[in-house]
């Protein structure tokens, strides 16, 4: 039987988010993220004059582009692409020059001092071949972050995706970004 | 109506309409431990409860090699569902927190002096037995205090306290939710829950529900403003998260909710769109109360509360519209102004007289479940009357929680009789209680001070023994019946073997019953006890499942509707809903919520008010590593307008006082709050150095905040506080 294309995506409805943090330390339990660093955050828009006023959140974590920069300056090809879109560290392979920090557009990477590797975000991937959701996905209070396969037309990514605008960061890029911000 | 699309994919589903019933949203569980997950193998995975706040969220803990990694939430739960905060996420390093206390400690230096020996448990046990023993000898077993704060293994506490002889038991609601549950008691005779998931329109007065995460009340309002458009009014002086997700936000000015409230109530009654047949059916005193808030005119609030006489009547207006719908939330948390009792009094009344007392989308009373109880020997009650003389000063407060503030001005002054050791369980007084110095003078009048405590506490650090227990991952504790809209018992078991040498409280508690002759009452294991509760459940199987599953929730469909029969007696005075209350007037008490202005600060002089972030709950938060992250300290809100009167800067140095203290903290100079009004947030200030993340960093709220308590429920008023502020 043919394997069907996968295409794994994140899709965020940021005014449903409460700035509550439970991502953030879901991921750090996860993952084991050294105290200092992290692999997904939650960008702060303040503004107006009280009391006008108007507080955003917005998650934000690698968006796993389709032409991810960080693969195209790793020198030792240790950054790379899964079938399913998971762009993925081979830790072996990385020799810690962070280019790839420099590449990315969305300041989603960091240094792991201990192994001196550059580590980010997996999307869980462990946990997804298991059948579960990444870890921030699944914590999440109010249900901020949808995770599916774009591929499979019967998942709710693509149902959102289909029925509300929505927005990417930064496409000017060209890396193709798959998180989805919903308007 | 159609069915209710909803994100909450995992568990919930929207059920279609039943003739003649609108539809309402319900909670369907699903199973975690249907794919095929064990709890068995070296790599496990162990259903368990959250204990980082009181929710109670169920998790499961995903063990390797013998630590804990992960916790995962545990869908089967209806109240919490498949989430987990960011406090319940960080429980883990509530374990491997190299501040523990890793040993039973006796103080060798002064108290707070931090001169500490590690001691055996047996030298422990001793040590504060024979001191306990010394007080009762010479001074009677009620000079001895038990203060404690609710979790699943202070039965065992309390119950040594009142073996020990000591009517003196006081815990934490006067610190916390104690006007909104006797005003909704002296209503309703009873406290219910907010249907949420439901409702269409939502006010809440600083009920930072978005912020203050209580499950499933948070997640059911996100979803019902931003999904199935619910409309949420809200007030407080502080724009917080709330507000800013809130359609409707309004900065009304302090102290004045019960200005708002009764010109709501005017406005619904003098138009008529109170709910009639309600009203009659299962209402008494409608026709005081009618008459009663005639001189409450939406005008006159505006002058109060700072909001338009044309938002209050048109908020009022939709409020009634929705009916039965919409709600006044209560909130938790609700020690504010020494009103509090009748503001909350007027939001249950507000609530009453549009009907939506056991409906669909509003208040609704809780389903309860049995349980059964361990039978351990009873013992004699004590003889002597309680110390904080609740029966004369608060008779409608709950005689088994105490009355916290009173209890300490008694303490202080000796009156009716001397208190000399004071043993605490998972409590903080230092932090917990406002004006600390008289907590530290109380401290100093006591001849013993017992603390038990998985962490280093203030408390503890002016302990003369700590004893140190478990972390709830390393416990079995007793069984918990959660009521509510969807009722559910959840359990507690051993995740990993303790890292330190640590015990339950039970063990804890025996150990100390056994040197004081008081063995024969706690003469049981915790297994014998979960036994014993285990076998009243209704659930088949129920140790097997409760093992393998951690929780069991009744049925994924709430009813509703149970207490509406003409024959239901609420367990009231009357047997009806009382608007107008006999018991408070007998009591000499307002009979109907009767406002007053409250004072407001002087010129030069801020209110101080109080609340939370969703990352910290409990003063212990602010020292958990992956907690602290967020929030490294705690500064001082201050609107920019005062700020430049001020010369204050953006995260210049501040010194704030108020007549009982003053600290030092960093200012936020912040659009986000009133002007007359500061904040500042729980937990920092640290006086113990095994609080070492945030030891001397940042300022506690219990140095500035002044004593004062709602006269009817001697709730702490937590908003009473006045403060000067200057760059230090």
């Amino acid at each position: 039987m043919a394997m069907k294309k996968k295409r794994y995506a994140l899709v965020l409805d940021s005014r449903k988010c409460i700035n509550c943090k439970a991502c953030v330390v879901a991921c750090k339990a996860e993952n084991q993220v050294p105290v200092g660093n992290t692999r997904n955050w939650i960008n702060e828009a303040r503004q107006g004059e009280y009391p006008k006023l108007r507080i955003d959140f917005e998650p934000e974590q690698c968006h796993h582009c389709e032409h991810p920069s960080c693969a195209r300056v790793c020198p030792t090809g240790a950054t790379w692409m899964r079938k399913d879109g998971i762009v993925l560290v081979n830790y072996d392979d990385c020799i810690g020059c962070r280019y790839c920090m420099v590449a990315c557009p969305y300041d989603a990477r960091y240094f792991h001092e201990e192994s001196g590797t550059v580590h980010k975000c997996t999307l869980c991937s462990h946990r997804v071949d298991k059948g579960d959701l990444p870890a921030c996905v699944e914590t999440c209070p109010s249900k901020v972050r949808v995770f599916g396969d774009l591929e499979d037309p019967t998942s709710r990514v693509h149902e959102l995706l289909a029925t509300r605008r929505y927005r990417v960061k930064e496409p000017q890029t060209g890396n193709g970004p798959q998180l989805y911000y919903l308007l | 109506m159609g069915t209710i699309r909803m994100d909450r994919r995992l568990f919930l589903k929207a059920a279609g309409a039943t003739a003649g019933v609108a539809a309402t949203t319900q909670v369907a569980c699903l199973s975690y431990f249907k794919k095929g997950r064990s709890a068995a193998a070296e790599n496990r995975e162990v259903p368990t409860t959250c204990e980082l706040c009181p929710n109670k969220c169920s998790a499961i803990a995903v063990v390797e090699g013998g630590l804990v990694k992960k916790l995962n939430p545990n869908p089967e739960n209806p109240k919490s569902r498949d989430m987990l905060c960011a406090r319940g996420n960080a429980a883990i390093k509530q374990v491997y927190d190299p501040d523990r206390i890793k040993k039973p400690m006796i103080r060798m230096g002064a108290r707070g002096e931090g001169k500490w020996k590690e001691v055996s448990w047996d030298e422990a046990f001793d040590f504060a037995a024979k001191k306990l023993a010394e007080v009762k000898d010479k001074y009677g077993p009620q000079a001895s205090l038990w203060s404690s704060t609710e979790g699943f293994q202070e039965v065992f506490f309390k119950n040594l306290g009142l073996a020990f002889g000591s009517p003196n038991l006081v815990r934490h609601p006067t610190l916390c939710l104690a006007s909104v549950n006797l005003a909704y008691s002296a209503t309703f005779g009873t406290v219910p829950s907010f249907d949420l998931l439901n409702s269409k329109f939502v006010i809440m007065s600083g009920a930072n529900r978005f912020e203050s995460i209580i499950t499933p009340d948070t997640m059911d309002l996100i979803g019902g403003v931003m999904e199935r458009k619910a409309k949420l009014v809200y007030l407080d002086p502080r724009f917080t998260v709330t507000a800013a997700k809130a359609d409707e936000w309004y900065p009304i000015k302090p102290g004045t909710d019960l200005a708002f409230i009764l010109a709501m109530i005017h406005v619904i009654i003098q138009e008529n769109r109170h709910s009639k047949d309600f009203v009659a059916a299962f209402t008494t005193g409608f026709d005081e109360l009618a008459e009663h808030v005639k001189q409450y005119t939406p005008e006159w609030a505006e002058k109060e509360t700072e909001i338009p006489a044309k938002d209050i009547i048109r908020i009022a207006r939709e409020f009634a519209d929705a009916a039965p719908r919409s709600l006044y939330y209560a909130g938790r948390r609700s020690s504010w102004y020494q009103n509090d009792f009748q503001m909350r009094r007027a939001q249950a009344i507000l609530n009453a007289i549009i009907g939506n007392w056991d409906q669909v989308g509003g208040m609704v009373p809780n389903a309860k479940l049995p349980k059964g109880e361990f039978l351990f020997m009873p013992w004699d009650e004590p003889k002597a009357p309680r110390v904080d003389e609740i029966e004369k000063h608060f008779p409608l407060a709950a005689k088994g929680d105490g009355v916290y503030l009173k209890l300490r001005e008694n303490v202080l002054s000796g009156k009716p009789y001397p208190i000399k050791a004071w043993m605490v369980y998972k409590q903080d007084p230092m932090n917990a209680m406002p004006d600390q110095a008289k907590t530290l003078k109380m401290i100093e009048g006591m001849d013993f001070i017992g603390v038990i405590d998985v962490q280093m506490s203030d408390m503890a650090w002016y302990a003369d023994v700590v004893f140190p227990e478990s972390a709830y991952l390393e416990r079995t504790d007793p069984v918990e019946v959660m009521a509510g809209i969807w009722p559910a018992v959840v359990y507690r078991q051993q995740v990993v073997k303790p890292i330190h040498d640590t015990k339950p409280n039970l063990e804890i508690v025996q150990g100390l019953a056994k040197r004081l002759g008081l063995s024969d009452y706690f003469d049981y294991t915790i297994e014998q006890w979960v036994e014993a509760e285990f076998k009243e459940l209704p659930i088949p199987m129920a140790m097997e499942h409760m093992k393998k599953h951690g929780v069991w929730a009744a049925s994924g469909k709430p009813v509703y509707g149970k207490t509406l029969n003409p024959d239901f007696r609420f367990v009231t005075k009357t047997g009806k809903i009382e608007l107008f209350s006999q018991r408070l007037q007998e009591a000499g008490y307002d009979p109907l919520p009767v406002y007053a202005a409250p004072v407001q600060p002087p010129g030069d002089r801020f209110r101080l008010i109080l609340g939370r972030v969703g990352y910290f709950t409990h003063a212990n938060q602010s020292n958990n590593v992956w907690l602290n992250e967020f929030m490294k300290e705690n500064d001082l809100w201050i609107n920019p307008k005062p700020a430049e009167r001020l010369g204050i800067r953006n995260g210049a140095l501040v010194e704030v006082a108020s007549s009982v203290g003053k600290v030092k903290l960093k200012a936020r100079v912040t659009e986000e709050i009133r002007p007359d009004c500061v904040f500042m947030l729980h937990g920092f200030g640290k006086k113990s150095k095994l609080q070492s993340l945030v030891y001397n960093v940042g300022a506690s709220d219990a140095v500035i905040l002044e004593t004062a308590w709602d006269k009817v429920s001697g709730n702490a008023a937590f908003h009473e506080t006045f403060v000067k502020v200057a760059n230090a």
